[in-house]
């Protein structure tokens, strides 16, 4: 039971990274009906320039010009790759080109950072603490705060502000909300600079916990599409509970099982989903209008 | 209609362009052949099987994704399915060529459906996000299960044993160009046959698919499982190919070089995959030689800025279209001699090269080549199969008059509605509404914008659920039936706003139609069975008497949206005749007709009568509805306010204070009372 305890909080600090991911998905998903399958790249993009940086300025100071460069990189994927594709209203067009600019992004990144993982400088202690008997590392607890400071950042932003309003009535209905004088355009580019602002933070809280590397953002991205499709890719709550869910899966099959096969149980875990509720644990089913 | 001369031209046509086709077919047959005596390098021999191989799996790609619309990114993993079985059973087990490849099929089709069934459940990107995942697990799982792949370390093996006799490199290079000749052949009769007309018809309206009991989950499902054991047998004729496969060579990458492949060489064609199959074995090559590659680049941007400067000068395309690629194009070939090193950028190429692709080459190069020359020369293409099929009138009723024999035993009453409740959140579209339809009658439904007419259509058609009530069809409830299995059932539909297949042409509209009268499955289309010609030849013949009932025969090889709009209208009603209703539901047919439309139109629903059909008419043309209409039911706000005879109708004061607001002359629900479209 013990070490069921801390396997299942090491896998709450994995889960909550991929929560994170996975509300990426869901900001750019709501407002446009697409996702930027180079999710993970943003996220790499994030640690490996936040490394630089923070050779420089230090951990603290680069977290907030970190997020304003994955800002950036959204930006360009979504005028570059995803809005081409949504005027000619091409699936095939969006996915691909933001597979297309991924592997762009992490070959730019082979260049500039070698092939090899770099150890990313913890800013806490690395020595775990004692809470309730159960080994912690300081990092995680910042992972998991990070990440649902993130989050409610943003709920807050949707639900208070005018701005968060346009984005909200933009993912009820495109449409309409065009038809009111909300320029739809801008509001799905705002997701997609927020969708990567997000990754990129993720990127630097996961870094100290990994390795840091161009191949990392691959394999998180990936989880992360588990989560949303798990949780739901339109329900906040569901992000949260699907990447715990995840997490702790992984963490215990590496445990119990093998580590080779950690990543299976999640794709197990989507399939059965789908098959059972597609909309997700948590999520609601669209009605379609005829 | 066969007296006609635009038909006798098109046959005339057609005829001499499958004499073209068939020399075509035989050139590039003698072409293959000889290639081994021509050049009998074995490198080159190896590679043109790989094109081969590389062809099978990237005709199955098409069908999901040129066909069906969707994107897969597991169709590596599927081809590594395949290579793995072949591997296993010839490593473990020794099995003989005839019976690895075809466990290589069944393996992968059992993986493509365990893949599909949930990941099709929902429209949306799922099944790119899940065939993603799944290519990571395939790869963990071949190298993990190391007690029956060999893990890491890959399998080896030799070229396949046909009667003792192994065969060599060239002579296994003739085996698959004949596996490769007979797949276009499969293909191509699965995606002409009605399959192929599901799989299209899903894409352009998915809707009105499954109004057509053509189930659009059930189709998809379908296309991507004959995807999936294509390349299930490309991955088992690719094992035997190599002579050694190891887990890494199933990677993202790779479907993403299928997918690019695909795009690349042409949708919807059989000749685009088979280009994109050469490109992409020979990207490699071209992705590793620095020299080449500043030699293609540069090659390519004249081409381009050749072809750029001609459409500008023939002002086909504008200088703002052309810029932005030529840009890239010019930018792509100044990197080529500013980068010294091709294997560290070689990633950064490719993606670059997708960008162009699906921005610039959507169509991809066959696309293109063919677009091309009919802007020139419109009679040389032909996009469509043309069908010269006569119906007669007894053929067009055929089902119809059967259903009418059996109409004595049925309850009278073919629909009843009972207490439907449809709430959206707090919206009470329709507050328990009762209605009853009779048998051979036309029962209109009418009443003001808003009033809950086309919620009915769509609770009674499947696409809404109720949120209470129900409703019996013949005696049978229609609770917790798909839109599919309720137009199986006998109700037929057309859309207040139009919804057909676009893309497809008039009379493949209506065979869509005729899906539910094809009972030949996939072995019969592939064999051309007897059954099946049987069937298709009915079901064309039909088709064509449809398309005479409703006067649309000299348009039957037309482009469904070239059609104006009262035509479009009319194909519709033609398309839910084709399902042999017993209760068909038009839902503004009048609208946008011209007065003289309106006439024939009036016409044809009194003919549907006559033949049996129940009718339910939504119509805001009061003339019409007061002409034709047996019956009348009134919605307002959600509610049923009248009921009865035309006149009657006419005449209730709650329908004119519906129609008009406040007390009104009852004299003013005339002729134009119906509201402007």
């Amino acid at each position: 039971m013990e070490i069921f305890t801390q396997l299942a909080v090491s896998g709450i600090a994995l889960g909550m990274i991929y929560a994170v991911i996975a509300f990426g998905y869901q900001l750019t998903f709501a407002t446009s009906r697409t996702l930027n399958f180079g999710q993970g790249e943003a996220l790499m993009l994030g640690a490996l320039t936040g490394l630089t940086i923070a050779g420089h300025i230090g951990y603290w100071l680069m977290i907030p010009v970190v997020m304003m460069f994955g800002a950036a990189q959204g930006y360009v994927v979504e005028r570059l790759g995803v809005a081409p594709a949504i005027k000619t209203k091409s699936e095939f067009g969006w996915i691909m080109s933001t597979i297309a600019l991924g592997i762009i992004f992490r070959n730019t990144a082979e260049n500039i950072w070698g092939k090899d993982d770099l150890k990313f400088p913890s800013p806490l202690s690395a020595s775990p603490m004692k809470v309730l008997g159960v080994n912690v590392l300081p990092m995680e607890i910042l992972v998991v705060v990070g990440a649902v400071a993130m989050m409610l950042a943003v709920e807050f932003f949707n639900r208070r502000s005018i701005y968060g309003k346009a984005v909200v009535a933009t993912s009820n209905d495109r449409d309409a909300a065009g038809l009111m004088g909300i320029n739809t355009g801008v509001v799905i580019s705002f997701s997609y600079a927020l969708s990567s602002l997000t990754a990129a933070l993720a990127g630097v809280l996961v870094a100290p916990l990994t390795l840091t590397g161009a191949s990392m953002g691959a394999v998180l991205g990936l989880k992360a599409f588990a989560v949303a499709i798990i949780g739901g890719l339109n329900s906040g709550l569901g992000v949260i509970v699907g990447g715990l869910i995840l997490g702790i899966a992984e963490t215990t099959t590496g445990y119990y099982l093998s580590t080779g096969y950690k990543d299976v149980p999640g794709l197990l875990l989507l399939l059965l989903v789908l098959a059972i509720k597609p909309s997700g644990l948590f999520g609601k089913l669209a009605i379609k209008k005829v | 209609m066969s007296a006609q001369p635009p038909a006798a031209v098109a046959q005339v046509v057609s005829a001499s362009l499958r004499a073209s086709q068939l020399g075509l077919g035989i050139t590039i047959a003698l072409a293959l052949a000889a290639m081994p005596l021509v050049w009998p390098n074995p490198y080159y021999i190896h590679l043109a099987a790989l094109i081969a191989i590389y062809s099978v799996l990237l005709l199955g790609l098409d069908i999901v994704v040129g066909y069906t619309g969707e994107v897969s990114l597991g169709h590596a993993s599927l081809f590594g399915v395949g290579s793995y079985a072949v591997g296993v059973l010839v490593f473990k087990l020794a099995m003989p060529v005839w019976v690895t490849l075809p466990a290589a099929i069944a393996v992968t089709a059992v993986f493509g459906a365990a893949l599909a069934l949930p990941a099709l459940r929902v429209t949306g990107p799922y099944l790119a996000m899940v065939t993603l995942a799944f290519g990571t697990i395939v790869q963990i799982l071949i190298n993990e299960m190391d007690f029956l792949t060999n893990g890491p370390l890959g399998i080896s093996l030799r070229k396949p044993e046909f009667f003792g006799h192994r065969l060599s490199a060239t002579e296994y290079y003739y085996f698959v160009i004949v596996v490769l000749g007979l797949t276009v052949l499969v293909v191509n009769r699965i995606l002409k046959s009605h399959l192929g007309r599901a799989f299209e018809a899903l894409r352009d309206s998915p809707i009105a698919s499954d109004c057509m009991a053509v189930s659009v989950y059930r189709y998809k499902v379908y296309a991507f499982v004959i995807s999936a054991a294509l390349a299930g047998l490309a991955g088992g004729l690719f094992t035997y190919s190599e002579e050694y496969i190891s887990p890494n060579t199933y990677s993202i990458e790779l479907a993403i070089q299928f997918l690019l492949a695909v795009i690349m060489g042409g949708r919807k064609t059989r000749s685009g995959p088979v280009l994109g199959a050469i490109i992409i074995v020979m990207l490699p090559n071209l992705l590793s030689d620095l020299e080449l590659f500043r030699r293609l680049a540069v090659g390519v941007t004249v081409l381009v800025g050749a072809y750029a400067a001609f459409a500008l000068a023939r002002q086909r395309r504008t200088l703002q279209q052309l810029a932005p690629p030529m840009a890239l194009l010019v930018a792509m070939a100044v990197f080529s001699f500013v980068i010294d090193d091709i294997t560290d950028y070689r990633l950064t190429i490719f993606g670059l090269m997708i960008l162009l692709v699906i921005y610039y080459l959507p169509d991809g190069i066959v696309g293109f080549v063919r677009n091309t020359i009919q802007q020139m020369h419109p009679n040389w293409i032909q996009r469509h199969a043309v069908i010269e099929a006569t119906g007669d009138a007894e053929r067009t009723w055929q089902a119809a008059g059967a259903s009418g024999g059996g109409a004595a035993a049925a309850p009278d009453c073919v629909l009843k509605v009972e207490g439907v409740l449809m709430q959206f959140g707090g919206l009470t579209a329709l507050n328990r509404v009762n209605m009853d339809v009779t048998r051979h009658t036309v029962h209109g439904l009418i009443g003001p914008n808003g009033s809950g007419k086309s919620t009915m259509m769509n609770v009674l058609t499947g696409i809404y659920k109720p949120t209470g009530g129900a409703i019996m069809f013949e005696g049978q409830p229609l609770a917790g039936r798909t839109s599919a299995q309720i137009a199986a059932a006998g109700v037929a539909r057309t859309f207040q706003n139009v919804q057909l297949f676009g893309e497809m042409t008039v009379i493949e509209n209506v065979l869509v139609g005729l899906h539910h009268s094809f009972n030949s499955n996939l072995l019969d289309v592939m064999l051309h069975t007897p059954r099946y010609r049987r069937e298709e030849h009915g079901a064309r013949a039909r088709a064509a008497g449809i398309l005479a009932f409703v006067g649309l025969a000299s348009f039957a090889n037309e482009e469904a949206r070239n059609l104006p709009y009262g035509k479009q209208r009319l194909l519709e009603i033609g398309r839910a005749l084709a399902l042999d209703p017993r209760l068909i539901l038009l839902d503004e047919p009048a609208a946008g007709l011209t007065a003289p439309d309106i006439r024939e139109l009036v016409g044809i629903i009194r003919k549907i009568r006559e033949h049996g059909i129940t009718v339910i008419l939504i119509e805001h043309h009061m003339d019409v509805v007061m002409e034709i209409c047996d019956q009348v039911s009134v919605l307002d706000f959600g509610n049923k306010i009248a009921e009865g005879a035309p006149a009657q109708v006419q005449a209730n004061p709650k329908v004119v204070e519906a129609y008009l607001g406040g007390v009104a002359e009852l004299a003013a629900v005339g002729n134009d009372a119906g509201e402007p479209q």
